[in-house]
């Protein structure tokens, strides 16, 4: 495991107050109606492509977090009670342009951050995020839109309180990918680029311009890289033992109850 | 696509997503010909009875009769995003943020599937209400100022901004008088102004317009007397339209 930037001492124990050493609670100007005040709760942002086992860490990481005593809250991407169906609409039509897609998603963000991730934070909660404005800025600098703008979009955010990111070759989610659904969708391949009239090209292609995006934002944003091509229980431990520095939580010994059990093998 | 450089050496600071306010390059008006298309784009501007509408719609008819080659646009008119924008009305599900979001949404969509694409093959674009719409009601609504401006960033800067200007009272009368039915986000009861709809509107409105006041300086807008006489107000509207965008260029016969 590889921690980015100079944040990369351990601070453990704490469980609350700003996140990043001495940065605000938001990347700039606080929601409306919000200012900076100390929450119990904590955030913790899981990242990484399609294929690179966030959402099974995810569904372990819960059960872990439940098996300790923390009330947990998830949230990801078009999952907003306002715009995510519109959102799906409009990605099958595929008839919408890169910038109100864009909006779309950072639509469906905002609503997620108000109505679902403050109140839990406010509450003591701790909120799992199945990726965050990271993917969202990401995907939108790869198709053109300016980088600056995107960070000024998202200025609203939470600043997480530690950043994972599973970081798997393309090659690797690729085979992942069609061996889950024999099948690779049109935006996961970046078909809407134009990149190359093989599937297999194009995903390799595109997915390696987002993961170049990502390496630029891991120095930026401190996140923790983790080798996602290791298994299911590997990936994990490295996971339980950083969450558990920062929250506090003394043990780390975990066994997923029996629906899950066959990931550990 | 954006140059590697670019790509590969973000410009802004440590972990910071915000830029400062001051860097933000404001849609500030450029001279004419410096604007990378061949089209002109004419906007109109101001709060609710203000007679902005009418006063373009005449100008439309005007440029109509006479062969022009132009498109007419409104502010929150495009199909992709009205089932987002009206269940989350419906549902009075929208924030000061949210709300803000699906309009940039819908302007998005107009601007890049319309808005753009005539301006390069050389139209003459007519909008009834544009970004500044957005500027002045959601700042009202409690949204950053500078967060707003970065949102609309991509928007073309108009050749002409009339702000359409009547006193208070009488534009919220010429609505409150014809239009009883006001709806919860029009009428501002978002914001907990007063549990009195018209009441609400009537202060929601005065918020917006100390906006608009506030922008005619720095976005350079053409303030128009919403009292006067319609054909009055319309003669000076085309008299400005000549003066300041070549109509010539946009005459049937001519080549953009």
């Amino acid at each position: 495991m590889r921690r980015n930037g100079k944040h990369s001492g351990g601070r453990a124990g704490r469980a609350n107050g700003s996140p990043a050493g001495g940065l605000g609670r938001f990347f700039g100007t606080p929601l409306p109606g919000l200012h900076e005040e100390e929450w119990a709760g904590s955030l913790i942002v899981l990242e990484g492509s399609d294929g690179s086992g966030r959402s099974t860490q995810i569904a372990l990481l819960t059960e872990w977090l439940e098996s300790e005593g923390f009330a947990v809250q998830t949230m990801g991407l078009r999952r907003s009670s306002l715009v995510a169906e519109d959102i799906d609409d409009l990605l099958a039509n595929n008839a919408v342009t890169r910038m109100t897609l864009a909006l779309m998603y950072a639509t469906d963000f905002y609503d997620q951050l108000e109505h679902r991730i403050v109140p839990a934070l406010r509450s003591g909660m701790l909120v799992l995020a199945d990726r965050y404005i990271f993917t969202l800025i990401a995907r939108a600098v790869v198709r053109g839109i300016d980088r600056e703008y995107l960070h000024g979009l998202y200025e609203m955010a939470l600043r997480p309180d530690i950043t994972f990111w599973l970081n798997v070759r393309p090659e690797v989610t690729f085979e992942r990918e069609f061996k889950k659904s024999h099948a690779i969708s049109y935006w996961e391949a970046g078909r809407d680029m134009s990149l190359s009239s093989d599937l297999y090209q194009s995903f390799i292609r595109y997915q390696g311009m987002v993961k170049k995006e990502f390496e630029i934002l891991a120095r930026r944003h401190h996140f923790v890289e983790v080798d996602g091509e290791r298994s299911v229980a590997e990936v994990n431990g490295d996971l339980r033992a950083q969450i558990a520095a920062r929250l506090g939580i003394r043990s780390t010994r975990f066994r997923p109850a029996s629906a899950r059990a066959p990931l550990w093998r | 696509m954006k140059a590697l450089d670019e790509l590969v050496n973000p410009r802004s600071g440590e972990a910071g997503l915000e830029l400062a306010p001051a860097e933000r390059p404001a849609p500030s008006p450029r001279k004419d010909g410096q604007r990378p298309y061949p089209g002109a784009l004419v906007v109109v501007e101001g709060i609710d009875g203000s007679g902005k509408s009418t006063q373009l719609y005449l100008l439309k008819r005007w440029l109509e009769i006479g062969g022009y080659r132009l498109h007419f646009t409104e502010w929150n008119s495009s199909e992709l995003v009205k089932s987002a924008t009206k269940r989350g009305k419906q549902r009075r599900l929208l924030t000061p943020v949210t709300f803000s979001l699906l309009h940039a949404a819908d302007f998005a969509d107009r601007c890049e599937r319309q808005i753009l694409p005539l301006l390069h093959s050389g139209y003459l674009v007519l909008a009834d209400r544009y970004i500044y719409t957005a500027f002045a009601r959601d700042t009202a609504r409690g949204c950053a100022n500078a967060w707003l401006r970065n949102l609309y960033r991509f928007a073309p800067i108009p050749d002409i901004t009339f702000y359409f200007r009547a006193p208070l009272e009488v534009a919220v009368n010429r609505i409150l008088s014809g239009r009883p039915k006001l709806k919860y986000y029009e009428a501002g009861m978002d914001l907990g102004l007063s549990f009195d709809r018209a009441e609400s509107f009537r202060i929601f409105q005065g918020m917006i317009m100390e906006q608009y006041d506030r922008m005619t300086e720095t976005d350079n807008f053409v303030v128009m007397d919403g009292t006067l006489k319609v054909n009055r107000l319309q003669k000076k509207m085309r008299e400005i339209a000549e003066e300041r965008v070549d109509l010539d260029r946009f005459r049937p016969g001519k080549k953009a």
